[in-house]
């Protein structure tokens, strides 16, 4: 059975029905606005599946295959379909959509320029506390191009925090970094500055995200030469970006489908 | 890594800045600092090397040597540069390497060590960054493991068995090999996992790059000693270190992966140490190294920094950055021919030496350039446009959004690790976590001012052999039902939809709450106000927002209408009594009448 779209309805609830309209996730909220702001940017929305095979979610992404971050403890495995097949992983980052879009692509003859964001779901297979879930949210950016620049993804970045933080002054800050598929790399640091600013967040340096230039590794896995072509990508925590944006105190939060947190947003 | 300042300052003759300077040098063109100690009248910065460095960076040396570049200070008295001769060939020692997980293997023979407490600088230079302090022997191997990043370990000779000389093997260990290390634990091993041998012997000595064995241990008898610097593959150290969970100082330098060259870096300074500090008498060296480490160049031009940086640096500031590195190049017409050292095994393409650039001038140099307008075409995404749809259609009904958890109690697939081993298979159905949401959020209806609680969920589930996104929708009246969301149109754009307008999230108490109702008569007239913020008023700390309307009726034969106000009452400290809830409605009572409300 598939769903077919409804009505859009126009004052937000439908008179009569129910007086009291319910609430959206506030992550979702968060994913709708930074569509809203990328799509503006000439950013598509793309995705892929939760569970993914190793070679999307670490080879191609230049993540050799003897390297921690595939240990047991960080990476939930899970068996096979069949005998004889090779384990699959719930995906541990958003980056796996970085190939599957550029193969995409590729295979329809569209050459880049590519511009890119993926918000989904992630897995990391930790102990959770008031900061760390096994299963959160992440929005990707990729941009590939002939001539795009480290300069870009921090052009980028700023406007995209202007828009979020309306009101506020952003600065962006860079600090070295490593990351299997990007190079160089970095830690993205953002301050908000200005009057409109909410306290807790003013004047003071906050890490956001981790981002850098495409490995040409990468481009060459998707089938992009990379002589040709380079790019930026970033990936950002939705629910610590929910958290900030709205003071929230415990990440656990986002999975409680508790609506004494969720019908205040 | 714990890094001390006053160890640092020995690489340069300058003194270093304070500690925060030194800390945000690092910060911002090499690494993240995780903390700074004070320890007596040295500073203990704790150093998160990226996985990239731990080739050259678990050391002091690798640390002085980012420092050196960063705040253009000369490197002067490089543990690299200042070679003690290890030249000398002792035919008392044998090396046999039966495996290719060791690229290189030194053994040096020393005699008439004294074996002793080590001097207070040197025990104090170990406390400062977590050490225990053993003897001067074992002392000296750690100090130069954590000054030049390579693990050196010591054998006690007089423990070794003689014939004709020692004989050091290095081979995989027999199924079910047993050695008792250092610890005094005593390890399985597998065939898999690397030892050291006392060939003579045939008695496992040492776990390769991991820990040395109690046959062979350094106490105070010890005279002349067998000192080991050697190269042992990263993958099979980490594998060894991670199955016997015995994960030391010295496996996680191998497991990083470092240059066979440093154990000629390792073994000179072990020699320098024994010279000044220890005595004993050098009598050679064995010096294994089958394929010598081949000299490692990378170019980039100075128009590819500039495109991939987005920056306008001139050749001379790239220049500089390489000298600063002490990096070897040369220039030509724009390309930087450069020869990396042996030791920086994680520079090999031209973004390598960008991102040396990048971060040694400073990322502060890379300005906010916008994008130029896209020329490519943006797609609408179908299945966000469907889900989008979905999410408005029942938020308008009354529904809210819940995210649950995508592990379940039963399902098609497995998870092959869950740490805590519940709920290990992926949901095929969105219903029963939406049945657990539905029940855990009923208690809260009055507290949420809801009739009826309605959810729905967007999520994914794995049926039939497929990865699926699914609607699900339950309430308190309604069955949950559950259907696949397919985005089947093809909008030309998303549509404005209205995003959240709250400014804070106001944290709700854990504790239950207690409802109380209150009706009163009101006359005709604005009444309903002034009852309002008389209740408002006289409830207390203990009521929860706003005393809510919630019925009323009316005007009867008097021209009274009845209004029902629901109070809710909460604490965030404990859970209230009957008692608490009513002496507040008492009041609300007490200051109604006072009004000249009648209360029903």
């Amino acid at each position: 059975m598939t769903l077919t779209i409804p009505f859009w309805p126009k004052n937000g609830y439908i008179k009569g029905v129910n007086s009291e309209p319910g609430h959206i996730h506030p992550i979702s909220s968060l994913i709708r606005e930074a569509n809203q702001i990328f799509y503006g940017l000439g950013f598509t929305f793309a995705e892929g599946p939760l569970l993914e095979d190793e070679k999307h979610n670490f080879d191609d992404l230049n993540v050799p295959k003897d390297h921690p971050a595939r240990d047991m403890q960080d990476t939930f495995f899970v068996k096979a379909k069949n005998d004889g097949e090779s384990n699959e992983v719930l995906r541990t980052h958003t980056s796996p959509v970085q190939i599957r879009y550029m193969e995409s692509q590729m295979k329809k003859g569209v050459l880049p320029p590519y511009r890119v964001i993926v918000p989904g779901k992630v897995f990391r297979n930790e102990a959770t506390d008031m900061t760390h879930e096994a299963e959160f949210f992440q929005i990707e950016g990729l941009v590939v191009g002939k001539d795009i620049t480290l300069a870009h993804l921090k052009g980028t970045l700023a406007h995209f925090f202007e828009k979020l933080f309306k009101g506020a002054k952003v600065e962006i800050r860079f600090r070295p970094s490593f990351f299997p598929f990007t190079e160089p790399s970095v830690e993205v640091d953002m301050r908000l500055v200005g009057e409109h600013v909410p306290e807790k967040l003013r004047d003071k340096w906050i890490e956001m995200m981790g981002a850098g230039m495409v490995h040409p590794n990468v481009l060459k896995n998707a089938g992009i030469d990379p002589s040709i072509y380079q790019g930026f990508a970033f990936g950002m925590g939705l629910d610590r970006l929910a958290l900030l944006r709205w003071s929230i105190d415990d990440v656990r939060h986002m999975h409680s489908a508790d609506l004494r947190f969720i019908n205040q947003f | 890594m714990k890094v001390s300042r006053l160890w640092l300052n020995k690489f340069f003759d300058a003194p270093l800045p304070n500690a925060t300077e030194l800390s945000d040098a690092l910060t911002f063109h090499a690494f993240e600092i995780d903390g700074v100690d004070k320890k007596g009248d040295d500073d203990v910065l704790d150093v998160k090397i990226t996985a990239n460095r731990g080739h050259d960076c678990l050391s002091h040396r690798g640390i002085a040597k980012e420092l050196s570049a960063i705040l253009k200070l000369p490197f002067a008295h490089d543990p690299f540069g200042n070679k003690s001769d290890i030249s000398k060939v002792t035919s008392h020692v044998t090396v046999k390497l039966d495996t290719p997980l060791c690229k290189r293997y030194i053994a040096g023979y020393i005699k008439g060590v004294k074996v002793g407490p080590s001097p207070k600088w040197l025990v104090e230079r170990l406390e400062a960054i977590g050490q225990r302090s053993i003897n001067n022997v074992v002392d000296a191997t750690n100090f130069v493991m954590f000054n030049t990043g390579q693990p050196l370990h010591a054998f006690d000779a007089g423990k070794l068995k003689e014939n004709a000389g020692f004989a050091i093997e290095v081979r995989n260990a027999k199924p079910g090999e047993k050695i008792i290390a250092l610890d005094k634990k005593e390890y399985i091993l597998k065939e898999s996992d690397l030892v050291i041998v006392d060939a003579n012997a045939k008695t496992p000595i040492g776990i390769a790059g991991v820990k040395g064995g109690m046959p062979a241990a350094i106490d105070e008898s010890t005279t002349d000693i067998v000192l080991e610097s050697a190269n042992f593959d990263s993958v099979s150290v980490r594998k060894t270190a991670q199955a016997l969970k015995l994960r030391t100082d010295a496996s996680a330098r191998y497991e990083q992966g470092i240059s066979p060259e440093l154990c000629a870096r390792g073994m000179e300074g072990m020699i320098e140490f024994i010279a000044h500090q220890i005595g004993g008498e050098v009598t050679g060296f064995v010096d294994v190294y089958p394929n010598p480490q081949a000299p490692q160049y990378a170019s980039v031009t100075l128009e590819k920094i500039n495109s991939v940086l987005g920056t306008l640096l001139t050749g001379a500031e790239v220049s500089d950055v390489f000298t600063r590195l002490g990096f070897g190049y040369k220039e030509e017409s724009g390309v930087f021919e450069v020869q990396i050292p042996n030791e920086r095994l994680d520079i090999t393409i031209p973004e390598d030496l960008i991102e040396e650039v990048g971060r040694i001038v400073g990322y502060d140099k890379v300005p906010a350039t916008p994008l130029p307008s896209f020329e490519g075409k943006v797609e609408i995404n179908k299945n966000y446009y469907a889900a989008e749809a979905a999410r408005e259609e029942w938020m308008a009904k009354g529904y809210s959004e819940v995210f649950t958890s995508v592990f379940a109690d039963k399902g098609e697939r497995l998870v092959l690790n869950k740490i805590d081993g519940v709920k290990p298979y992926l949901r095929m159905s969105l219903i029963p976590g939406l049945t657990d949401a539905l029940a855990k959020n009923k208690p809260n209806k009055d507290l949420l001012g809801l009739k009826e609680i309605k959810l729905f969920e967007i999520g994914t589930v794995w049926k039939d052999g497929k990865e699926v996104l699914m609607l699900g929708t339950i309430s308190e009246k309604e069955k949950p039902v559950e259907v696949e969301l397919v985005g089947n149109t093809s909008p030309e754009k998303y549509e404005a939809l209205t995003l959240s307008v709250a400014e804070k999230f106001e944290p709700y108490s854990k504790y239950p709450y207690i409802v109380r109702d209150i009706s009163i008569w009101l006359p005709e007239g604005e009444f309903r106000d002034k009852a309002s913020t008389i209740i408002k008023e006289n409830a207390g700390d203990l009521l929860m927002g706003e005393p809510r309307l919630v019925d009323s009726y009316g005007p009867n034969k008097e021209g009274k209408t009845s209004n029902l106000w629901r109070l809710i009452f909460q604490s965030f400290e404990k859970t209230l009594t009957e008692a608490e809830a009513n002496a507040a409605m008492e009041k609300v009572s007490t200051a109604l009448k006072a009004k000249g409300f009648e209360i029903r």
